[in-house]
C-alpha cells in the first residue's frame, strides 16, 4: 500500500524538526547557564558593595571634617568627651580607608589613576594625624594641632568626591555592560525560543498530519472491511442460492426421472422379446447410474450446507460387511477379480455408526477400487487401532491391485471432479464427487479418509472412525430390510400429486398392491377429496401448484369431522432434507417417502400403518400375488417339510430387534400358545367362522413377524379355510397348532433365541 | 542597585532606642564593669540597665568561644576570627523576638532574623587572627557567619548581615 511510503517521509521531518527541537533547548540551556554565570560574577565581584565602601569613605571624611573643625576652633572645649568622639569619627574613617586597599575596590579604583594618587593622598594624611591621634601618638591633641591640619584635611574633600562620583560612573558603566550582555543573551533567548515555537508548530503540523492520514487509513480500512463483509455476504447468499439451486434441481430433475424410473420397472413386466429386454436394461442401467450422479449431488449440496445429519445407531459391523460383500461380489465377479471382506476378532460385533453413510463410503471405495482394477484382488480389511490421542479407532482399509495413482492425482484424488486422468474418466466415468463425499462423510464421522498409492501397484484407502462400541445387546439396525408382504386389505388411497407421470407410476405401484388410488392434482382439490370421500392413506406430493403438501396436509387436519381429519397423511418428495421432514411432521404429517418410491418402500410404509390390522380383511378376499408370504411358507403344511423357524425372517428381525428382545417376544407369543387354543377351539365348537379367521389372522400376523413358520402356516391355513374346510378339518388345524407349540419353543432355544432351561408349558394331550 | 539600597538605609536611618518590652529579667544580668562594646534592647528578660542589656568586652570573653577561619569580602585571604556566639550573647541577656536589629559605630544599620542565630554558627567576633579588632579594623566587633563551612551564605543577604563595627542590637 502507498500509504506506508507515504509516512516514510513525514516520520523523517518528525526526526529532523525533533533533532532540532533538541539543539534549541541545549541552546537556550547554555543562554541560562551564561546568564547565571554573569550573576554569579556580580555577586563575587561585589562590585555594588565597593561602590558603597567608596561612598561611605566620604560620608564618614565630612563627618570628620565636621568634628575636625568644631574641635580646632580655638574657642573649643577641651573636654575629653569631644575629642574621644573626633578620636571615634577618625577611627572610622581610617577603617573605611583601608577598605579601599581591599581587592574588590582596587579593581574598580584602579581603572583610573587618579584614584590611587587620591588613597595615597589619605594615606599621607593618615601618617600624618596619627602622630596625635594614632594609638601610638607622640603629641596631644590640640586645637592648634588640628587647625594646622586642617587645609590638609579640606585640601582632600574634592579628590574623594571626585573618587566616589568616578566610582559611581563606573558601576554605572559595568551595569550597562552587564545589561547589555544580558540584552544580547535575552535576545539569544528570545530568538531561540521564536525558532523552538516555529519548531513546535511544525512538529504540531507534522502529527497533526499524521493523525489525519491514521484516521483516512483507518476510513479506508473500515470501507475495506465492510466491503469485505459485504462480499461475504454476497458470496454465503450465492452459495445459498446454489444450494437452494441445487436442492430445486435434484427435485426437478428426480420428480420426472422417478416416474420415468418407474415406467421402465413396469415395463419390464409387459411381456417383451428378447432385444427389448436387452434396451430395457440398457435404458435402466443408465437411468441407475443417473440417479447415483443425482444423490451423489445432492449429498454434496447437503454436506456444503451442513445439513446433513448423521445417525449413529448400534450397528451389528459383521452383517453390514456381509451386505456389502453381497452388493459388491456380482461387480467384482464380472471383471475377475477376487475380493476379500474381513475383520480382525478384536474388532467388537457391534459399534455405534450411521450404517446408511458407513456403507456408502465401503460402496464408493470398493467400487473405485474394482473400477480401477483389471486382474488381482480387491481387499477390505477392518481392524482397531490406537488413534492419535491413544483412542481406539476402526480402520477399514481398502487395498487393491490396480492401476494406482500418481504423486500429482494423489494430490487432486478428495477434490471435487478429479479423477485419476483424463483417460481413466473417460474410461471409467463417474461423477468425480464420490471420494470428496466419502472423506466429507468421514470427517463428519469425526474420521478422516486417506490414501496411498503408487502407479501401477494399486491404491491403499485408509477410513478411520472413532470406535464407540456397544456393550449392551442393542440391536443393529444396519442391515437393510427384505422386502416383507404387504397389507392384506385394499386401501383406498389418495394420491395427491401434480405430475401425470407419477400420477400413473404410483397408481400402477398401488395397482400391483392391490390397492385403489383416488387422484388429486393439487392441494386443493386433495382437500376437496379428503372432505367428500373417507380414505384411508393420503400420499402428498409436497410440490403442487395452488396449495402444497404441508398447506393441504393442515387444511385436512382441520376438517370438522373427526374421522376425515384423522386419516393417515405420508409425503411424498425429492428432497430428503431434514428440515422438509421437520415441516411435515409439524403440520400433522405421519411418515415420509422419498422418491423415487420403489414397489418396497411403499410397501414397507403401507406395512407399517395397515399390517398388523388384518381383522378387517374382508372374508374371501384373495391376498395379492406379491404380498403372499415368503416361499418357505408355500411349502406344502406337512411337519416333516415345513421348517419350524424361518431362518431369513427372524434375521430381519433380528435386524430390527435385538436376540433378546425378539426371545422375549416369541416367548411372549407361546405363552400365550395355549389361551389361543383356547379362543380357536370356542369358535370352532361356537361355529364362528368369523371369530376364527380373526384369531388365526391374528396370530398369523405376530408368527411371520416372530418367523416362527410353522404356527403362521397352521394359523393361515386355519384363516383361508374358516369359511369352507369342514369341522374335522377345522379341529385337525387347531390340534396341529397346539402340538407345534412345544416343539417350536425347543426350536428357538436351539437356535438360541430363548434360554435353555426353561420350565416346559405343560404338555397338551 | 542594592548597594544603592544600602546607602540610603545607612544614610537615613536614625538610632531608635526603644523601651524594653514584656516581662522583667528572670535573672539579672551582670552589670559590666568596663567600657561598654555592646548595647543590647528590646525584647530581653535578662536585662542590667533599665531593660537594656550592656556588655564590656571581659563579659563577652566570659562566653564560650568560638572560631571561624574564612574568607570575607573584606579581607584578600582567609582570616581567623574568634568570639562568642551570637545565640549565646541573647540567652545572656534572654533575648526573645523574631527579629535583630544590628546597629554599627557609623549608624550602618542591617535587619537579621533570629532565626539565622539559631540555625548558624553566627559569632560575635572581637579577635582577628587571635588579636584584638580595632575600630580601625572593623572592630570592636564584628558579626561572621561562618561563610567557608556553609557555601550558600555566601551571598549578598549574609553578606549585608554581617556588620562590622557592630555597636547595639536591638530585638524585635
Amino acid at each position: 500500500m502507498n500509504l506506508k511510503g507515504r509516512t516514510r517521509p513525514g516520520f523523517s521531518w518528525l526526526g529532523l524538526i525533533g533533532f532540532g527541537l533538541l539543539l534549541a533547548l541545549l541552546g537556550v540551556a547554555l543562554v541560562q547557564a551564561r546568564q547565571l554565570q554573569l550573576l554569579q560574577q556580580a555577586v563575587r565581584s561585589g562590585d555594588d558593595f565597593a561602590v558603597l565602601s567608596i561612598y561611605q569613605v566620604e560620608i564618614e571624611y565630612l563627618r570628620l571634617r565636621e568634628s575636625w573643625r568644631r574641635n580646632s576652633a580655638p574657642n573649643a572645649p577641651s573636654a575629653e568627651a569631644p575629642l574621644d568622639e573626633l578620636k571615634l569619627r577618625y577611627d572610622i574613617w581610617v577603617s573605611r580607608i583601608a577598605l579601599l586597599d581591599g581587592p574588590r575596590p582596587r579593581r574598580l579604583i584602579d581603572e583610573n589613576p587618579n584614584y590611587t594618587s587620591t588613597v595615597l593622598d589619605m594615606q599621607r594624611f593618615v601618617a600624618l594625624a596619627d602622630t596625635a591621634l594614632g594609638t601610638q601618638a607622640q603629641q596631644p591633641v590640640t586645637a592648634d594641632f588640628l587647625a594646622s591640619r586642617l587645609p590638609s584635611l579640606d585640601a582632600l574633600g574634592p579628590a574623594i568626591h571626585a573618587l566616589s562620583l568616578g566610582a559611581a560612573h563606573s558601576l554605572a558603566e559595568q551595569n550597562e555592560q552587564r545589561n547589555l550582555a544580558v540584552r544580547q543573551q535575552n535576545q539569544l533567548g528570545l530568538g531561540l525560543t521564536v525558532f523552538m515555537s516555529i519548531l513546535t508548530l511544525a512538529f504540531a503540523f507534522i502529527a497533526l498530519r499524521q493523525v489525519r492520514q491514521l484516521r483516512q487509513r483507518r476510513v479506508v480500512l473500515e470501507e475495506l472491511a465492510s466491503s469485505l463483509s459485504e462480499a461475504r455476504h454476497e458470496a454465503e447468499g450465492a452459495s445459498q442460492a446454489k444450494s437452494a439451486f441445487l436442492a430445486n434441481m435434484s427435485h426437478e430433475i428426480r420428480t420426472p426421472f422417478h416416474g420415468l424410473m418407474g415406467m421402465l420397472s413396469l415395463l419390464r413386466e409387459t411381456g417383451l422379446n428378447p432385444r427389448q429386454i436387452d434396451y430395457l436394461r440398457t435404458a435402466t442401467e443408465s437411468a441407475d447410474h443417473l440417479l447415483a450422479i443425482l444423490n451423489d449431488i445432492l449429498d454434496m449440496s447437503k454436506l456444503e450446507s451442513g445439513r446433513l445429519t448423521l445417525n449413529p445407531v448400534p450397528v451389528d459391523l459383521r452383517s453390514l460387511l456381509r451386505d456389502v460383500e453381497s452388493l459388491m461380489r456380482p461387480q467384482a465377479g464380472a471383471k475377475g477379480l477376487a475380493l476379500h471382506l474381513d475383520a480382525d476378532p478384536a474388532v467388537p460385533e457391534r459399534v455405534m455408526a450411521d450404517a446408511t453413510r458407513l456403507k456408502q463410503i465401503l460402496f464408493n471405495l470398493l467400487s473405485n477400487a474394482i473400477k480401477f482394477s483389471d486382474r488381482g484382488a480387491v481387499l477390505l480389511h477392518v481392524r482397531v487401532r490406537e488413534g492419535a490421542d491413544a483412542r481406539p479407532e476402526l480402520e477399514f482399509a481398502v487395498i487393491d491391485t490396480g492401476i494406482g495413482m500418481d504423486a500429482a492425482t494423489l494430490a487432486q484424488i478428495f477434490n471435487r471432479f478429479a479423477q485419476g486422468d483424463n483417460s481413466r474418466s473417460r474410461r471409467h466415468g463417474g461423477t468425480g464427487l464420490g471420494l470428496e463425499i466419502s472423506r466429507n462423510l468421514a470427517r463428519l464421522m469425526h474420521g478422516d479418509l486417506s490414501v496411498t498409492s503408487r502407479p501401477g501397484e494399486g491404491s491403499s484407502f485408509a477410513l478411520r472412525l472413532p470406535l464407540t462400541a456397544v456393550l449392551d445387546a442393542a440391536a443393529g439396525k444396519g442391515a437393510t430390510e427384505p422386502a416383507r408382504p404387504s397389507t392384506s386389505r385394499p386401501l383406498r388411497v389418495l394420491v395427491a400429486e401434480d405430475h401425470p407421470v407419477n400420477r400413473q407410476y404410483i397408481s400402477a405401484l398401488l395397482d400391483n398392491l392391490g390397492h385403489k388410488a383416488h387422484f388429486a392434482a393439487n392441494g386443493l382439490e386433495a382437500v376437496d377429496a379428503a372432505r367428500q370421500m373417507a380414505f384411508d392413506l393420503v400420499l402428498m406430493d409436497l410440490h403442487m401448484p395452488l396449495m402444497d403438501g404441508v398447506a393441504a396436509t393442515r387444511a385436512i387436519r382441520a376438517l370438522p369431522e373427526a374421522a376425515r381429519s384423522t386419516v393417515p397423511i405420508v409425503a411424498m418428495t425429492a428432497d430428503a432434507f431434514e428440515e422438509t421432514r421437520d415441516r411435515c411432521m409439524v403440520a400433522g404429517m405421519n411418515d415420509f417417502l422419498t422418491k423415487p418410491v420403489s414397489p418396497q418402500k411403499l410397501a414397507t410404509l403401507l406395512r407399517q400403518l395397515f399390517g398388523r390390522e388384518s381383522g378387517a380383511v374382508p372374508f374371501g378376499e384373495p391376498l395379492p400375488s406379491d404380498t403372499a408370504p415368503p416361499p418357505a411358507a408355500r411349502r406344502p403344511l406337512t411337519a416333516g417339510s415345513t421348517p419350524l423357524l424361518d431362518d431369513s425372517a427372524i434375521a430381519a428381525a433380528l435386524s430390527a430387534l435385538s436376540r433378546a428382545e425378539l426371545g422375549a417376544m416369541i416367548a411372549t407369543f407361546l405363552d400365550q400358545g395355549p389361551q389361543t387354543v383356547q379362543h380357536l377351539r370356542a369358535a370352532v365348537r361356537d361355529a364362528q367362522p368369523l371369530e376364527l379367521r380373526v384369531n388365526a389372522h391374528a396370530v398369523k400376523g405376530v408368527a411371520l413377524n416372530l418367523g416362527l413358520t410353522a404356527l403362521a402356516h397352521t394359523a393361515e391355513a386355519l384363516q383361508e379355510g374358516a369359511a369352507h374346510l369342514p369341522a374335522h378339518e377345522i379341529a385337525r388345524l387347531v390340534q396341529r397348532y397346539e402340538e407345534l407349540l412345544p416343539v417350536t419353543r425347543q426350536a428357538a432355544q436351539q437356535a438360541g433365541l430363548l434360554p435353555a432351561s426353561p420350565a416346559e408349558p405343560p404338555a397338551v394331550p | 542597585m542594592a548597594g544603592r539600597r544600602w546607602l540610603l538605609k545607612a544614610g537615613f536611618a536614625a538610632l531608635s532606642v526603644t523601651a524594653g518590652l514584656g516581662a522583667g529579667p528572670a535573672r539579672a544580668l551582670d552589670r559590666p564593669a568596663g567600657v561598654v562594646v555592646l548595647t543590647l534592647t528590646g525584647s530581653l528578660r535578662r536585662a542590667n540597665d533599665a531593660g537594656r542589656a550592656l556588655f564590656d568586652m571581659a563579659m563577652l570573653e566570659a562566653l564560650p568561644q568560638i572560631s571561624h577561619a574564612t574568607r570575607t569580602p573584606w579581607y584578600a585571604q582567609s582570616r581567623r576570627f574568634t568570639g562568642p556566639l551570637l545565640r549565646d550573647v541573647l540567652a545572656a541577656a534572654g533575648a526573645h523576638g523574631t527579629k535583630l536589629r544590628l546597629s554599627a559605630l557609623n549608624d550602618y544599620q542591617v535587619d537579621m532574623p533570629m532565626d539565622d542565630a539559631q540555625r548558624h554558627d553566627v559569632i560575635v567576633a572581637r579577635l582577628l587572627d587571635d588579636k584584638p579588632l580595632a575600630v580601625r579594623d572593623k572592630g570592636p566587633l564584628f558579626v561572621i557567619y561562618p561563610f567557608d563551612a556553609r557555601p550558600e551564605l555566601r551571598s549578598a543577604v549574609y553578606y549585608g548581615r554581617s556588620a562590622w563595627q557592630l555597636r547595639s542590637i536591638e530585638v524585635l
